[in-house]
Formats: C-alpha cells, structure tokens, sequence
C-alpha cells in the first residue's frame, strides 16, 4: 500500500501536525511492538520443540503461522483501509492483534501446540493489518516533503522492538525453561506440569504485548483527530492497461519478486533456526544461545548502516552480489564447521541480509515508473518465503543433521545472487530522480 | 466526554502497567539455608558440570552453596577435610561423590550425628545406608542400553559378534554394574564363547587404546566392542584405526554423554551409540532435595535414579535412543 499524503490537506506545522502528535507517538509504539512480536517468535521455535516434543519441521509451523497470516492479510488490509480509513485499519490491526495474544490463556491452559498456532496466527494477522494501515498512516500525519523522513524514524522503532523481543525470550522465556535433562527423569505428571510451567513463561510475554496493544487501542479509538483522505493510494491510482501482465513481462521485476521471496526465506531461515543451531550442534546453554541471536540482530542493524554507506560507492546490484556471496559462504561454513566457528557463521550471516529487503526493491521496481505502486505490493508479499521454506529447512534438520539445514538458506542466498548477477548483465538506462515507494512489509 | 477519556487514559495507563508487570515477572524469596558440594576433582569436566549445574541450582533457590574438590578420583583426605569444614561453616546439608566407598564412614557419620543430611552422588558408599540417599544414573540400565543397541546392530548387519570388553577396573562397582548389564542387554552370559577378550584399561584413553591394539594383535577379527566410558572408548577409536580395522563393520558402543565424545566420535559415527548419563541431574536435584527437606525440618531418604539415554544417529530397532542433536544439547564439559 503506497500512498502519499495531500500536502495541502494536512493541518501540518512541522515534522507531525500538531494534533496528531500524539496518535504519533501510538503509532511508533506499535512499530515497536511488532518488531517485538516478530522476533520473540524466532525464539518460538526453539521453545515449543522442546515443550511439546516435536520435530524441527512440526515447531517450523510457528513461522508458517506467522509469516502466512502476513502473506493472507496484506491485501485485505489495504481493502479495509482504503474503504474506512487508516484509522479503522490500525484500529482492526491492534484489536485483532491483542486478541491473538489473548489467545495464548486459554491455549497454554489447554496445552495443546495448535491453539498456540492458531494464536500467531490471530496475531500475526493482526500485525499485517496494523503495519499495512500505519506505514500510510505516517506518512500523511504531516508535510509530504517529511513524509519519509516521518516514515524513516518511525520504522527506526522497528528494529528496537525486533531486539526487545529477542532479550525478552533470552531473559524471559529461555533461562527459566525446564531443563531437557530433568525431564528425563520425571514421571508423566511431573512432565504435564513442567509443560504447564514452560507454557506459562511463554503466556507472559505475550499477554503483556496483548495488554500494551489493548492500552494503544483505547488511546488511539478515543482520541479524536482529523486525517487527510489519502491521494494515491494502490487501487486509486491505478495506471492505465494491464500492470500485472506489463509488470510480469519486466524480467528485473519479475525475478526481483522471486529474489525477494527467497531473501525473505533466507532471513527468516538463519533466525529462526539460530538457536537451534547453538544448541544442537555446539551445545550452548539455552541461556545463552538467546544471546547469539541477539548478535545476529544487532549485527543486521549495524551493517545496515555500513550497506547503507556502501551503497553511495559501490552499483547496488555488485554489492548485493558480494553480500549474497558472503552469506552463501557463511552458509556453507556453518554447515561444515560443527563448532563455534559455524555459529559465528550463523550470526554473520545477518550482515549479508542487511541490505537485501531495500535493494532488490529498489532494483526490481526501477524504471516501472507508475506500476512501481501495484508492482511493491507482489514484493510485499514475497514475505511468503518466510512461511515457506523454513519449514524445507526445518525438513533438513530432521533428515540430515541440525548444521546441514543451513543448505536452504544458502541456496536461497545463492539465488539472491543470480538476480543481482542478471542485473548486473543486463543493465537499464540509469532512471534519475524517480521516486519509488516506501517499501513497506513485515521484512526491511 | 471529558471524564470518559480521563477514565480511557487512567485505564489504558493501568493495562500498560499490568503489561510491563506481567512481562517483567515477580520475585520471590525464602529464607537461606548453606548446604555443601564435594566432588572428586576438577580435571574432569563431569566434575565440573555438576559443580556448575549445582551453583546455578543453589542460586535459583536462595541456597548458599560452599564447594570442595580433590585432586583425583582416589584423593579422601581432601574429601574429609571439606566434610569437616563444611559442617564447622553451618552446612545443613552435603553432597558427596565419595572417593572411596568406605574410607570416608566415619566422617560421613560424624557430620551425620551433627544432624547433616548426607547424599552420596554418582558413587556409592558401602553400606548404602551410610548416607542419607543416594543420587546416581543407574549404571546396570545403562549398559543393559548399549548391550541391546550393539545385539540388534549385530543381527541388521549380519555379523557374527566378536565381543572384545575394555572394562574399568576390578572391585569397582559402577564398572562391574555396566559390564554386566552390557552383558545382559547383548543376550550373553560372562563365559559365553562370543565374547574373545576382556581387559581392564581405568577407564584411561591411553590404557584404552594399548589394551585395544593388545586385542587387536590375538584378534584381528573383533567386530564389537564395548567399551566402560568414552576415553576409554576414544582410546579404543586410536588403535581401531592405526590397525585399519572397517569401522563400518564394528560396532564400538560406549557410556557417559561428554562432549567431547560426542562431537567428536559419536557425531560422525565412530562410536556407534553411548549411554548418556546427566550428572546435572545429580547436582539439580540433590540442591533441591536438600534444601526442600532441610526447610521443611524433614529428613530425607531413598535412591534417585538420575537417569540414561542411548544416544545414536543411526538408531536400532526396537531401541529407544535419541539423536545426536539431543547429546550435544545435554552433554557434559566443552
């Protein structure tokens, strides 16, 4: 959903309008708060395979849960706020969102692992509608010269709440985890209460963001203020012909989608599965192996900054080439090195991440000119990838060894490469000045 | 209206509360109690898990924990001392793992007259009911594991067993109890003809790998091989190799669960599958024992089996085992 705000619509004095200072502030605590939810699920993974004793793909459903519900409720959520504002839509979002995370009672009290899914989804949905409603949302809350700017800071949150997420489990949920080992000594009763201990660390966390989102819901429904109706929005603007067919025959847009698909996939693959990885294969403490996925974050936030340099150097198709192939590389090194060397590998992997969501956007939809809006939604969903194929990696895992799952993302990563190789090939006249918009996603 | 959004606010303001409150958790506390912690030595990283596990448990229970080691496997005067410190220092409560299982009686038994709880962990004492309890992995299950494992190993591969057993050493009941149970899970008695040698190695890598080419030398054609612990069995790994023996056709089984067999041998398949043991178990849940009886002015009695999983990446039928994954996470030392 890319929209751009009537300038002269907009009460707006500054950064914010004034009267929206508030509902501004809301809105970067829900930036916050899904980056929270999203990678607190990472850390889901490692702990509902130990609680319910599953397999590597059985506990890879968490994401499918996730990153599906985000896929299947993108295009509603332009739908509702198109047709009753971003208002309604941010509200519907924190609403549906809130209850996904109320959810976690009644499921960690029936202790069954498909009520806890069913709860992602809820939330994740509700996620997909909040995002989708409040990146517009920002940007019309003031000038449209700050528009990006406003986005920017607001989405900076982001990552905040992403690194949130991940202490909250290492801290929270991981630690305090019954020990592997002493359920090999416990009888089916002790075993049935362990379970309802362990659920009842991961209930905390989430009922706190449901309470958080709850609280943001009535400060936002009852405070009163006036939007701007939103000027060219996706399903508006559509440009004259057929854009879906005019976009499908663009090679760099077309596998532009396919190589976002399998970046999403590699992300949400080296994640997901870090923890596993530092447990299974180097045998860190659950305690500690939190921490390295905190690493993997925190690395992804700097690098961005160095790609984000680099970038004003080196074409963005070659640079995305090198990282590609260095994520290959820690890839292949993880799947080979069974030793910290490998984790670090992992954990390094994140660099190479950092600057793919925003560069194969911007390569895919260079030159679209008007389609670019209808052609960033089939890149939005390419987050499809991340409900996809963690559970191939998972799949792996289970057949061949914790440390060769790694061949997924890396074959993920290698064709991530392949797309910035045919860029590179087959260059276009350079497009100057051309606007793109702001990319938008569970994914940046 | 005004009042309506006050109350929102004041409501809002309540649930980010009880947010951040139940997020954050609550914390509790209960009053002190010391207990103690005597393990054999340090050189061993079995020693050092179930010191670490111990003052990781002790911690989570507002124990205060004092630790005492030796300098070997056979040091009891460093073991005495510590059980005499300990009880001075106001220990209420002590968990041993004796260096002899029945030089150290008398002063388990004065620190006991004192009104001292005392668990034996991992080793006996002799009587039994010379300590309070008895915390260990049950060391006959465990080689009753490994038995079955290589029996049924056997018959998929078709192969008619050579059994050498590298045991640990005479007089020593953990090892007696393994060997016989190996005995027991293989289907086997101790004269049976399968079984073409037997040596005594200390549970040693370097005397497990000379007896092991010391077998290998009268027979070449030893095609299982059980092995007391797992240097004795990386020992036996060395001379297996140095003589080109087909590890695909040998089935080398072994018990303990450290981590650098398992990484290293059991992993990529050299040592086909061991018994794991988890000495966490005996350090966890003998701090808790302890400080749940000596709270609760009880006393305390009886064995805990502490546990064994057969850990394999190639499983044998009818077997319960875990993977490799499942060894890594739970193993002990680096």
């Amino acid at each position: 959903m890319a929209v751009v705000a009537d300038d002269n619509s907009t009460s707006s004095e500054g950064f914010v309008a004034r009267n929206l200072r508030i509902p501004f502030i809301l809105l970067v605590l829900c930036f916050t708060a899904w980056g929270v939810a999203a990678n607190l699920t990472d850390i889901l993974v490692a702990v509902f395979r130990g609680i319910f004793n599953m397999s590597n793909f059985q506990s890879s459903l968490v994401q499918f849960a996730y990153y599906g519900a985000y896929f299947l409720l993108a295009l509603p959520a332009g739908f509702i706020n198109n047709r009753y504002g971003y208002k309604t839509g941010v509200l519907v979002g924190l609403g549906l969102a809130a209850a996904g995370g109320l959810m976690f009672l009644p499921a960690s009290q029936f202790l069954v692992y498909e009520m806890f899914l069913l709860a992602l989804f809820a939330l994740a949905a509700g996620l997909s509608i909040l995002e989708t409603s409040a990146n517009p949302f920002v940007i019309a809350m003031g000038k449209e010269s700050t528009a990006t700017q406003r986005l920017n800071l607001a989405q900076s949150f982001n990552p905040i709440g992403a690194n949130i997420g991940v202490l909250m489990g290492a801290v929270f949920i991981l630690p305090a985890l019954t020990p592997e080992a002493s359920k090999a000594i416990m009888s089916d009763p002790q075993l049935l209460a362990s379970q309802e201990a362990d659920l009842a660390l991961v209930l905390k966390p989430y009922l706190g963001i449901a309470l958080v989102l709850v609280a943001i819901w009535l400060l936002i429904f009852f405070r009163k203020f006036e939007l701007p109706k939103p000027a060219a929005a996706i399903g508006e603007d559509i440009p004259s012909g057929n854009v879906a067919a005019r976009l499908w025959k663009n090679r760099h847009y077309r596998f532009g989608v396919t190589a976002q698909f399998f970046n999403v996939a590699a992300q949400t693959c080296v994640w997901t599965f870090t923890i596993l990885y530092a447990q299974d294969v180097v045998g860190v403490s659950p305690e500690n192996a939190g921490w390295w996925l905190q690493a993997s974050l925190i690395i992804f936030l700097f690098s961005r900054f160095l790609m984000t340099w680099l970038l004003g150097i080196i074409r963005p198709s070659l640079l995305l080439l090198i990282m590609a192939m260095f994520g290959v590389l820690c890839c292949v090194t993880a799947m080979f090195s069974l030793n910290t060397l490998g984790l670090i590998a992992v954990v390094s992997a994140s660099a190479s991440l950092s600057l793919m969501f925003p560069t194969i956007y911007g390569l895919a939809l260079q030159g679209t000119g008007e389609d670019a809006k209808f052609g960033s939604a089939g890149l939005v969903m390419a987050i499809l990838g991340g409900a996809i194929i963690p559970m191939v990696h998972a799949a792996v895992m289970d057949e061949v060894g914790p440390a060769m799952g790694y061949v997924v993302p890396g074959v993920c990563l290698a064709l991530v490469g392949a797309y910035a190789l045919f860029d590179l090939r087959n260059t276009r006249p350079a497009i100057s000045d051309e606007v793109l918009p702001a990319s938008e996603g569970g994914m940046s | 209206m005004m009042s309506i959004t006050s109350n929102v606010r004041r409501l809002a303001g309540s649930l980010l509360l009880a947010g951040l409150w139940i997020t954050l958790g609550a914390c509790s506390e209960e009053p002190d109690v010391t207990i103690g912690l005597i393990t054999k030595q340090e050189v061993n990283p079995y020693w050092v898990t179930m010191r670490e596990v111990a003052e990781a448990t002790a911690k989570d229970n507002n124990v205060t924990l004092l630790t005492a080691t030796g300098t070997s496997d056979v040091d009891v005067e460093s073991q005495k001392r510590a059980l005499k410190e300990m009880v001075a220092k106001g220990a209420k409560g002590i968990l041993i793992a004796p260096t002899s299982s029945t030089e150290l009686l008398p002063a388990i038994e004065a620190a006991r007259e004192q009104g001292v709880i005392v668990i034996a962990v991992d080793t006996p004492v002799d009587p039994l009911d010379a300590v309070d309890a008895y915390f260990a992995t049950d060391n006959e299950a465990a080689g009753r594991l490994v038995g079955q494992y290589a029996r049924v190993k056997a018959t998929q591969m078709g192969i008619e067993p050579k059994i050498a057993m590298l045991d640990l050493a005479p007089g020593i009941s953990s090892g007696e109890l393994r060997h016989a149970g190996f005995l027991d899970g293989f289907g086997i008695s101790e004269d049976d003809p399968a079984i073409v040698a037997m040596a005594d190695t200390e549970g040693d890598r370097k005397l497990g790998e000379a007896r092991m080419a010391e077998i290998l030398a009268g027979h070449p054609d030893v095609n299982v091989i059980y092995t007391v612990n797992e240097p004795a069995a990386l020992g036996a790994l060395e001379a297996l190799k140095d003589a080109n023996v087909d590890l695909s056709r040998t089935i080398l089984v072994s018990i303990d669960g450290g981590c650098r067999a398992m990484k290293n041998a059991v992993r990529p398949g050299y040592i086909d599958a061991t018994a794991m043991q988890f000495p966490e178990n005996m350090a966890r849940e003998g701090v808790r024992a302890l400080a749940t009886a000596i709270r609760a002015g009880e006393n305390l009695s009886g064995n805990l089996d502490t546990g064994v999983r057969l850990i394999t990446d190639d499983p044998a039928p009818g077997v319960k085992s875990n993977d490799v994954a499942y060894g890594v996470r739970n193993c002990w030392g680096n």
